[in-house]
């Protein structure tokens, strides 16, 4: 065999090589058009049918582009509920309880990751614990504490009860016993207090982590709907998500393509912030610190 | 210098929680409020959303300009089993409204936060109870006692696709009276083939809320739900079973309604795939404004020539409070909700039947009817309408219903054996959690 032979046959394998791999590459393409037009159906038929007037919602076969253009569904949503006040109360409320439960997540999180007191493990397990009441059965008892501090349409009633979070905790405590115990010793050593050593080097370093907390945290309470709904009597101290629930009614007279324009307008803020935070959302869902619990 | 800014925003941060809020009304003893020029403000609550939260919405506002002096505030609480927890939240924290619009309100009695409507309206002389059918009463009536005032009240019907029924060669003009017709039509209605993969077009179907479908049909063949001291279920009968039998051969062997598929019941009917479907009057508005073809309502079947529609919806109930003016001036609300005219619009914006007896020589109601004729259906069943009694365990009762047709369709259980295992379940329940003793 000349050399020429060799390369050749080297060549073609390469060549070889390449269209399977171009091939894979087209495979997997489809693949993921496909999952993220089954994740994409949903909202864009929620757009869709947001636009349609009342008669071609049910129409079959079903319409993908409106045959009536209903701008006004959006303009209806507006003056039909106090939509802004809406906006305001839960922006203003998601934000205050990602903050604070970020917080309070953080601080006892390095507690139980970083410190030694008494009772640290079996105060933990009663962390964790709580995570398994479910929040129909605190919801008459929680009420009750709101009421006797007079808190029923304020919006402490909306804030105060999320500051503190098992979850959070378990999942920033889990991510900050990842990083070395050597770190902390390097930057004690240089003088640095525990408070800084939390704030200069531990939250730089689990980045990814707060910020899928700091999503949970604003998601679940942006769709959070039975409670606000008990603590609040005025439609002034109302959220979104109630504002919603009065376009449905479950005995007919559902104005679905308002109900949609306002699901519309509730949902993205929800899709905007995770396309802000997307990247490093994914990441900590890629590397959650599980082990070594 | 760190930790001392990081102390200072956590502090900034409990500062701006708690001051977050400041002012807002006291209330104490019951909702509502008077001010120094006697000024009255009441709390409404209530249960509807879509077409009829917005005629509730528009009767609060006419109220509130019929009169000076009494300013009701109406706050959404979600559908009925929502509002329903926020009441009895708002009973053990004290913080309950004046006035609320709720379903199976009556059973509230037992609670001892609301007060008898019966007390109330008797102590009125401008108020004449008889004005209003029988039926709503009962409804409202829950151990021997009036507890809430009728409001938006609806019956099931029939409802049908015009179009589909002359392209199956049935006249659209004369819908299915009895059973036996509704068999024959949906038999007619049902189109299925091997080539195209099962059944295309259904002849019959339901809304989910089976149990009042399946209440209908007992109550039409002489059976009944709960004996007269509400602690025992009567619909193992024979009356019931044959009912539940006739129901499961819809399913099983006839095969004109597809299995257990109440939830798209709606949609399928609305493109155009289902004939025939039961539900409520309720929808009378939203099917007409919403469906592409010809829709006809009718009564629901007879079983032979017997007609009796339970009736379903909401109410109003007056809770209890320090202050008698709050209390008479809730009264006034109430009476204006329930007046002539409160109740003519609200059939008209929604599709509930209206609750006074002679309503049907109405000129308003007959021209109601002339702008959406599926209306006539409820009006022609206003005779018919009764009310299954109010007992304690209504809601695990319906529950129970539901499942047990559920198991029907399935083929998992026999009606006689399905109907058994609901009865027993509801006794025990009756016994256990309701019981007085």
């Amino acid at each position: 065999m000349n050399n020429t032979t060799i390369r050749s046959i080297h060549r073609s394998r390469h060549s070889w090589a390449r269209t399977r791999k171009t091939l894979l590459d087209i495979l997997w393409y489809v693949v993921v058009t496909f999952l993220a037009l089954c994740v994409m159906v949903p909202f864009i038929w929620m757009i869709v049918t947001s636009l349609k007037g009342q008669n071609e919602i049910f129409t079959y076969p079903p319409t993908w582009i409106p045959q009536d253009w209903q701008w006004k569904n959006y303009v209806d949503v507006w003056q039909e509920a106090p939509f802004g006040r809406y906006f305001l109360n839960s922006t203003f409320v998601a934000l205050m309880v990602t903050v604070g439960q970020l917080t309070s997540c953080i601080l006892a999180g390095f507690a139980f990751a970083r410190m030694e007191f008494k009772g640290k493990n079996f105060m933990f397990l009663l962390f964790l614990s709580t995570t398994m009441i479910s929040s129909q059965v605190t919801l008459v008892p929680s009420y009750l504490i709101m009421r006797s501090l007079n808190w029923i349409d304020h919006y402490q009633a909306l804030i105060v009860p999320f500051l503190a979070n098992a979850f959070g905790v378990f999942m920033i405590r889990q991510s900050f016993r990842s990083v070395p115990r050597e770190m902390e010793e390097a930057a004690k050593l240089d003088g640095c207090g525990r408070l800084r050593f939390l704030v200069q080097i531990m939250l730089p370093l689990c980045k990814p982590i707060l910020a899928s907390q700091a999503l949970f945290a604003f998601m679940g309470n942006w769709n959070s709907y039975l409670w606000p709904l008990i603590v609040t009597n005025q439609d002034d101290m109302r959220t979104l998500q109630i504002g919603l629930r009065y376009f449905v009614s479950g005995e007919g007279g559902t104005k679905w393509g308002l109900y949609m324009a306002a699901a519309v307008l509730v949902s993205l803020p929800v899709i905007i912030i995770y396309f802000l935070v997307q990247k490093t959302f994914v990441e900590s869902m890629a590397s959650t610190g599980l082990k070594d619990i | 210098m760190m930790k001392f800014k990081f102390s200072f925003i956590f502090i900034l941060l409990i500062t701006m929680l708690l001051s977050a809020c400041g002012g807002g009304n006291e209330t104490g003893g019951g909702g509502g409020s008077i001010d120094k020029e006697g000024n009255i403000t009441l709390e409404f609550w209530y249960a509807l959303g879509g077409d009829s939260g917005e005629a509730v919405k528009e009767l609060v506002a006419r109220f509130n300009e019929s009169q000076t002096g009494i300013t009701v505030i109406g706050t959404y609480q979600g559908d009925y089993t929502t509002a329903m927890a926020k009441v009895y939240s708002a009973i053990t924290g004290d913080t309950v409204p004046n006035v609320a619009q709720l379903g199976g309100a009556p059973l509230l009695g037992t609670s001892g936060a609301i007060l008898s409507m019966e007390e109330i309206m008797s102590a009125d002389e401008s108020f004449d109870p008889a004005v209003i059918r029988t039926a709503f009463w009962d409804y409202n009536t829950a151990g021997g006692e009036i507890w809430s005032m009728p409001f938006n009240n609806s019956v099931p019907i029939l409802y049908y696709n015009k179009d589909l029924f002359s392209a199956a060669g049935v006249d659209p003009n004369s819908p299915p009276q009895n059973l036996d017709e509704l068999l024959t039509i949906a038999q007619a209605l049902t189109i299925s083939s091997e080539a195209s993969g099962g059944t295309t077009q259904w002849g019959l179907n339901t809304r989910p809320d089976t149990h009042w479908y399946l209440s209908t049909l007992i109550l039409e063949n002489g059976g009944q739900i709960v004996n007269e001291d509400e602690t025992e279920m009567l619909y193992n009968s024979p009356e019931a079973v044959e009912m539940l039998q006739l129901w499961s051969d819809w399913v099983n062997t006839y095969k004109v309604m597809p299995i257990n598929q109440h939830e798209e019941a709606l949609t399928d009917f609305l493109a155009g795939k289902l004939g025939m479907l039961i539900g409520s009057t309720s929808m009378a508005r939203s099917i007409k404004e919403q469906a592409t073809f010809d829709v006809g309502a009718v009564m629901f079947p007879a079983v032979g020539d017997e007609r009796q529609v339970p009736l379903g919806g909401g109410s109003l109930v007056i809770f209890k409070n320090g202050d008698q003016r709050l209390v008479d001036a809730s009264w006034e609300f109430v009476k204006f909700m329930v007046s002539r005219d409160s109740s003519i619009f609200l059939t008209s914006q929604t599709g509930y039947i209206p609750i006074y007896a002679d309503a049907m020589d109405w000129d308003e109601v007959a021209g109601l009817v002339a702008e959406n004729p599926l209306r006539q259906a409820g009006f022609d069943s206003l005779p018919n309408t009764v009310s299954i009694p109010v007992f304690s365990a209504l809601g695990n009762s319906d529950l129970a219903l539901q499942k047990a047709v559920e198991q029907v369709e399935l083929g998992a259980a026999t009606p006689q054996e399905a109907l058994d295992a609901a009865k027993t379940s509801v006794d025990h329940a009756i016994e256990t959690q309701f019981s007085t003793e």
